[in-house]
């Protein structure tokens, strides 16, 4: 019992902690940028909330025929359809163990709308835009094309309007 | 005299049949001669002197007539008369002149004969042509003139007609008088000969009959005696050597080789009787039943003998054997007898033995009741403890389903966490989805942005209490999981137990059973035992009579034995016996 109380009164502490911490000053509040932050395969990804709609459980995905790999299929969100693309096939990354894919991400810039699956959504948080650095010289040529920039905490922050514009991910195929 | 023996029968019989063919050929060819000779000479008679004869008688006759009838011509005054009587003189004279040309055309070839009719033809000429004058005158009435002419020199030529015609006669019956003869001793000449040829005949064909008789006739009477002789079984007979080509020197020599042959075998037969089967015999061909009768009869014979030495052989040593046998058992009956009595004085002493082993039987059977009832005692128990098992099996079933009911539940609490798992990640979404809101609200959202915050750290922490609550949920099912393996151990356990129980049962109930058994067999025995003590009295009255009766063996032994000393005697006679055989 005294154990229950220690561990309350820790969890109290830390939320008063928390709570207590001043709010960023105003002054930087133009270098601020709200973000995102998600899990594909164990690595931390984040996207702009600017772009971001919503995000929603992963329900009765039905897989497309003729779509290149990484166009998973299309999903139905309260009567709106909506395309899902993995990241982690259009990105060329290595298949590391089983993730569950099972977030989907809902990206729009009012011209373009499709969802990105995620392991697991983290959190939306505010970042400062001067800890975000330049790309890794080890990342792959597509990958650095959408990247925004990497934090210390090697969180990638990827540009979701040059993923929104790009004509790549347009598929026009007829069979 | 050897070609015509070897001559064949047939031959030999053809020629003499042949040869006396020929001689009655002959003698029927002289009859023939002779009697054709005889013919011959009386057609010769008759055509030659009998005929001429005849005609000379008819012309004289003729004659005659014309002369009577040339008379009445004178006498008779009557014209016709006369001419008719001249015309009958003139046919006269007519058939005289035929009669004539006649008897010179028969006789031209004897001289005498025609002289004399030559004579006579010209004296008749003559005295027809007076005759014609004399019809003449007659005719012309000068009867008397006539009768002038008439005598005279034509009553001399008729005489003379007359006279030389009976001399032609006389002249024809001299010849046929002399041909008669001639006739006769031909006649005589035929009949002798007929008489010698056909004597001759009778003679060759008497010589020819004896020849053949001898010939063909005596080798076979002969060779009949010899087979008559070897027919009664004698055949110390002796059949000539004959070198002859015919039937009966084939028959000989074949008769001969017969007799041989049969005499071998005789030998053959002689020497087996003898005893000496050593010879074989070689049969003249396959069709030789005598010899192969013999070869085979040699070969059996043979054979039989030598199994018959062998046999006598056995005999003899068998005799030999039995007889040493005979010894030894006499000797082991002696010994019988003397054991025998031991024997007696051990059995006395069994006796008692006997009697003390019944007292103990009656101990044992006592003490086996007594373990038949501890069995039963026994058998109780383990039916109890069975019984037992069996409750202590229907707990840990109940047990096992009160435990596996508890994982069931565990399970359902699993379910459930599941679904409280599930609600704090859609409250996490939730707030994600707020703080998301809250940013595009900027300024205005902040607050609903610490909302947000809140609600995400409750789902947290939810997350966080229904993990630990899977945890300890582990532990339980694992826990679970253990004692349904324990519980059905326990059962099995059980389950072993009462076999073991029913098979410790089975064992006491067969151990109970043994021990009745063996109570009623110590019974048994006991009553037994005391049998045993009568029948050991039985024994040592029979052991008497044993002894009794190995006494007796032993005589009767000993008349064994000379009875095996004949049978070996006799054995040895038989083996010199069959020692006379050669095989």
């Amino acid at each position: 019992m005294s154990e229950d109380d220690n561990e309350r009164q820790r969890i109290l502490k830390a939320r008063a902690v928390a709570l207590a911490r001043e709010p960023e000053q105003g002054a930087a509040e133009e270098s601020r940028i709200g973000i995102v932050e998600f899990l594909i395969a164990d690595e931390r990804y984040a996207i702009e909330s600017a772009y971001i709609g919503e995000v929603y459980p992963l329900k009765h995905l039905t897989p497309l025929p003729c779509t290149p790999a990484y166009v998973l299929g299309v999903i139905n969100m309260r009567g709106k359809i909506l395309s899902v693309i993995d990241l982690r096939t259009f990105f060329d990354l290595p298949d590391r163990g089983l993730s569950d894919l099972n977030k989907v991400i809902v990206l729009h810039d009012g011209a373009m709308e499709f969802g990105v699956l995620a392991d697991a959504v983290i959190a939306a948080r505010w970042i400062p835009r001067s800890v975000l650095l330049p790309s890794l010289p080890t990342l792959t040529e597509i990958r650095a094309e959408y990247l925004m920039g990497v934090t210390e905490e090697r969180l990638i922050v990827l540009d979701g309007g040059k993923l929104l514009s790009d004509r790549g991910i347009i598929v026009h195929e007829e069979v | 005299m050897q070609w015509f023996l070897n001559l064949s029968t047939k031959s030999k019989i053809i020629c003499c049949f042949s040869f006396m063919f020929v001689l009655i050929a002959i003698v029927i060819v002289t009859a023939y001669l002779g009697i054709t000779a005889t013919t011959q000479s009386q057609k010769d008679l008759f055509h030659e002197n009998y005929t001429v004869s005849l005609d000379l008688v008819e012309l004289r006759s003729d004659q005659n007539r014309a002369r009577a009838q040339l008379l009445e011509m004178m006498m008779t005054g009557d014209r016709s008369k006369q001419q008719a009587l001249d015309r009958d003189i003139r046919e006269r004279s007519g058939d005289i002149d035929k009669l004539l040309k006649e008897l010179a055309a028969a006789q031209k070839d004897d001289q005498r004969f025609m002289a004399d009719l030559q004579e006579l033809v010209t004296v008749r000429d003559t005295y027809r042509n007076i005759r014609e004058e004399q019809i003449r005158l007659i005719l012309g009435g000068k009867i008397e003139a006539a009768r002038q002419l008439g005598l005279g020199p034509q009553e001399e030529r008729y005489g003379k007609i007359r006279d030389t015609a009976l001399k032609l006669e006389q002249l024809e019956k001299d010849q046929a008088k002399q041909r008669l003869a001639q006739s006769e001793q031909r006649t005589r000449k035929t009949l002798v000969i007929f008489l010698l040829v056909g004597v001759a005949a009778i003679f060759v064909s008497t010589a020819m009959t004896l020849a053949m008789n001898k010939a063909i006739a005596n080798p076979l009477t002969e060779i009949a005696a010899i087979a008559e002789k070897i027919a009664t079984g004698e055949l110390d007979v002796n059949v000539p050597a004959d070198g002859r080509g015919d039937e009966v020197g084939i028959l000989t020599r074949t008769f001969r080789r017969m007799v041989e042959n049969i005499k071998g075998h005789a030998d053959t037969t002689r020497r087996i009787a003898a005893g000496d089967l050593s010879g074989s015999v070689t049969p003249q061909s396959e069709r030789d039943v005598m010899g192969n009768a013999l070869a085979v009869m040699g070969r059996s014979l043979r054979d039989i003998t030598r199994e018959i030495i062998e046999g006598v052989n056995v005999l003899a040593s068998s005799s030999s054997e039995i007889m040493a046998s005979t010894n030894q058992v006499a000797a082991g009956a002696t010994e019988t007898a003397a054991a025998v009595s031991e024997t007696s004085s051990t059995v006395e002493e069994v006796k008692q033995t006997a009697n003390v082993s019944s007292q103990k039987a009656r101990t044992v059977a006592e003490a086996a009741q007594k373990a038949v009832q501890v069995a039963q005692v026994g058998r109780r128990s383990i039916e109890e403890s069975i019984v037992g098992m069996g409750r202590i099996q229907g707990q840990v079933e109940a047990i096992a389903e009160s435990i596996v009911r508890l994982s069931e539940q565990s399970q359902t609490i699993g379910e459930i966490i599941a679904t409280v798992n599930d609600l704090a990640e859609q409250s996490n979404l939730l707030a994600v989805n707020a703080a998301i809101e809250a940013a595009k609200a900027g300024e205005q959202g902040k607050g609903f942005a610490v909302v947000a915050q809140e609600v995400k750290s409750l789902a947290k922490q939810s997350k966080e209490a229904t993990a630990q609550v899977r945890t300890i949920l582990n532990d339980i099912q694992k826990a679970t999981n253990a004692a349904v393996m324990a519980t059905e151990q326990g059962n099995k356990a059980v389950d072993e137990g009462i076999r073991q129980s029913m098979e410790a049962g089975k064992a006491i109930r067969q151990m109970g059973e043994s021990i009745d058994e063996s109570a009623q067999a110590a019974v048994q025995i006991a009553a037994s035992s005391q049998q045993q003590l009568a029948g050991m009295d039985q024994v040592a009255l029979a052991m008497e009579n044993i002894r009794q009766a190995s006494e007796q063996n032993v005589t009767g032994m000993r008349q064994v034995e000379v009875t095996v000393q004949g049978l070996h005697d006799l054995g040895q006679k038989l083996k010199d016996l069959v020692a006379q055989y050669k095989v």
